[in-house]
């Protein structure tokens, strides 16, 4: 095979995988969904968020939409399900009385993918995180899960330092309501 | 012997005449009210108010009158202190049931009486200031037959006075008719609760010691609140205090801390601290002397092994935290002493060292000789405080320094650092000290210097989150902080119940060791697997401070 006919196959392989991505993906994930405390893992340091998911084509947008007191936070993880992406600034839902923080210029790798039949966004972040011993890695798994209704949204999340998983639950801002 | 000439020096400072001082054995007679929850402005505000501004007048000359708040109080000391009254200085309490009774009682205190303006809040402040000077009690216009029935006469009425003026025009005014003849070297922020419910409790205290009572504004959305609120804390003599606490409805804790730190100033706070007119005239019961529970000599070496160690700090003020709750003493605990209530409360700190089960240990706070931010403290001001915070720390027999420095910080999330300038500061100022802590929240300031460690919180227990996600965040932080010996400083929000933590250290993955702090800094000190850290100039601030003038 000539080098012109490997590029080929490669793009057409990576066609093909990207258009696979898109026609598995659940459109039922994107608009704004609500965070519901009650039925959620405490978040320590976080008054209200909301999660703003865009997708196009294989790339997948998660706004996190965030309020404290009067502080606002508006930041999103930008992922692929065609392939891994970094990313500056990666935003981690942190439990804020914890002494954990975004290390400074660090960059987070990550992967996601649709699995269970298209049903649910998977992803993968492995973010660097500073701590009072330094700088050091932490795994990210997250699972989006959305309802059979549509209306609600849980998101899954593993920490690779953590054996109890966080479970926040998001019910969908309907389009009008997004909008104000 | 110089540290009993100390303690008086003290006890007369903080009382302003000697006659005052009620010797501590000697028994005496006094009166005592039983007060309610209810201080809504359309329901209990008034009648308190009156009363509190009578207490300032009755406790000038000696302490006669005591008022006790239910349990649910903030200060939930206020029983436990009346009981230790009669135990410990054989004070022989009459209950006075009524606002009559109490009148007829103090009556001959008062002068006269001075009539706030129910329509117009700051009315209310400008009413104690004047019945500090004036020697008068405060009413709302619905008690003015109730005070003349004891014969009292009119001195000052401010009905109408201030009917549409706004709080920097209304406290212009006080500040031109009254200012002059206030205390200099204090003030009195009658802030905290607005609205529906005010809590002027503290208001005793300002009314004895003739201070300028205001809520005025440190929010720079208020210019004209602000630039007199800098006026007046410009006035006040250096090392001077701020009591009471900020207006809820007008500026944030963080924005009125740093203000008064940007003048060398601090709070004694809360708006709603009880019977200080009484309590300052109380010396130590003979004989006392404070010995902290320490668990370590200062000049001890100790060295940690591969191990996680933990250790609980209280801060927040012994006063309003879990000292009463059940449980206490069964975990190593310090707790943050409010230092200058040896000036201002010494009975307070008497009854918690008395009631001081072996885990419980002792530490300076907060950030000096009182409340205030450090990072704003004018270097030039910085070594006077810090040498009142070395002397009260020396009376106390406390080894261990707390900072906190929220004026960057957004509520208890967010900037908590310290500058390397100020670590650098503190480090001068205390030598003798065994380490400090930092934080309310998470902090990342760190350091080792000689043997002295300074060690920021990992971790804040808001007393609202589930025991099981606490137990699940301190053992993430274990995962993350992989190393050994690792130190897990963990700040305990006032009103956690303790029985719960210790449910939740039996969760706790790893070797894990509950130290008292005082081991803790000194294992720190032995080896450093933290990281030294200040505030990162690049790092956001939530507020980033005042313009110098």
């Amino acid at each position: 095979m000539n080098m012109n006919a490997c590029k080929r196959t490669i793009i057409g392989a990576v066609l093909v995988l990207g258009l696979a991505a898109t026609a598995l993906a659940n459109p039922a994930l994107a608009g704004r969904w609500r965070f519901e405390p009650a039925l959620s893992t405490a978040l320590d340091g976080w008054h209200k968020m909301d999660l703003v998911v865009a997708l196009e084509g294989t790339k997948v947008a998660l706004t996190h939409d965030m309020l404290w007191i009067r502080s606002k936070v508006v930041a999103t993880n930008t992922f692929d399900t065609a392939q891994p992406v970094e990313q500056k600034d990666f935003f981690r839902i942190e439990q804020r009385h914890m002494a954990v923080y975004p290390e400074k210029h660090g960059v987070t790798k990550a992967t996601a993918s649709w699995i269970d039949g298209g049903r649910v966004l998977r992803t993968e972040a492995m973010t660097p995180v500073e701590v009072s011993q330094g700088n050091v890695l932490m795994r990210i798994t997250t699972e989006y899960r959305v309802s059979e209704t549509g209306d609600t949204l849980t998101l899954i999340e593993l920490h690779s330092t953590r054996n109890r998983p966080l479970v926040y639950v998001f019910k969908k801002v309907p389009a009008e309501a997004a909008v104000n | 012997m110089k540290k009993l000439t100390f303690i008086l020096s003290l006890f007369v400072a903080g009382c302003s005449t000697p006659l005052a001082a009620m010797p501590a054995s000697a028994a005496r007679e006094a009166w005592m009210m039983n007060f309610d929850l209810d201080w809504n402005v359309a329901g209990g505000l008034s009648e308190k108010a009156m009363l509190v501004s009578l207490q300032g007048l009755a406790n000038r000359a000696s302490p006669q009158l005591y008022i006790v708040h239910p349990p649910k109080f903030q200060w939930e000391i206020t029983g436990p202190l009346y009981e230790f009254y009669q135990r410990k200085h054989g004070v022989k309490f009459t209950e006075l049931k009524t606002a009559d009774e109490a009148l007829a009682q103090f009556k001959s205190s008062a002068k006269g009486y001075v009539v706030w303006d129910r329509a117009v809040s700051a009315s209310l402040n400008v009413a104690f200031t004047i019945a500090g000077l004036e020697d008068a009690v405060v009413v709302s216009e619905e008690l003015i037959p109730l005070v003349e029935k004891h014969g009292l006469k009119p001195i000052d009425d401010l009905r109408g006075r201030y009917t549409g003026q706004t709080d920097d025009v209304i406290y212009q005014d006080a500040y031109d008719r009254y200012w002059a003849r206030c205390a200099k070297d204090r003030i009195l922020l009658m802030g905290g609760h607005v609205g529906t419910v005010r809590m002027p409790a503290m208001a005793d205290w300002g009314v004895r010691m003739k201070m300028f009572f205001h809520d005025l504004s440190a929010n720079p959305k208020h210019p004209k609140e602000l630039a007199l609120n800098r006026r007046l804390l410009s006035e006040i003599e250096p090392g001077g205090y701020v009591f009471g606490w900020h207006s809820y409805g007008k500026d944030t804790e963080e924005q009125y801390t740093t203000l008064l730190s940007t003048y060398g100033l601090r709070m004694e706070g809360l708006h709603n601290l009880p019977n200080l007119s009484f309590n300052c005239q109380f010396k130590f019961t003979p004989g006392f002397k404070f010995t902290n529970n320490h668990h370590v000599a200062k000049d001890a070496r100790l060295t940690a092994e591969p191990k996680v160690y933990l250790a609980f700090v209280q801060s927040d003020s012994i006063g309003i935290g879990v000292w009463t709750k059940p449980g206490r003493g069964k975990l190593p605990f310090a707790w943050q002493v409010t230092m200058n209530w040896t000036e201002f409360s010494p009975a307070a700190l008497e009854y918690f060292h008395e009631s001081a089960t072996p885990n419980d240990y002792f530490i300076g706070g907060l950030s000096g000789p009182g409340y205030m931010y450090p990072n704003h403290i004018p270097p030039e001001r910085f070594p006077l405080l810090m040498e009142r915070a070395n002397k009260l720390m020396g009376l106390l027999d406390e080894h261990v320094m707390e900072i906190m420095d929220n004026s960057a910080a957004d509520g208890n999330v967010g900037n908590a650092d310290l500058t390397k300038e100020t670590v650098d500061r503190y480090y001068q100022a205390f030598p003798n000290v065994i380490g400090f802590i930092n934080g309310y929240g998470p902090a990342r300031t760190r350091d080792l210097r000689d043997t002295r460690p300074m060690i920021s919180y990992d971790y804040y227990i808001d007393p609202r989150r589930p025991r099981a996600e606490v137990a699940a965040d301190l053992n993430e932080l274990i995962a993350l902080n992989a190393k050994r010996p690792y130190f897990l400083l963990v700040h305990v929000r006032e009103s956690n119940d303790v029985n719960s933590l210790i449910e939740v250290t039996k969760q706790l993955e790893g070797p894990v060791e509950i130290v008292p702090v005082d081991v803790f800094l000194k294992l720190a000190a032995s080896n450093k697997t933290y990281t030294t850290r200040y505030q990162d100039p690049e790092e956001p601030k939530h507020f980033s401070g005042y313009p110098k003038q």
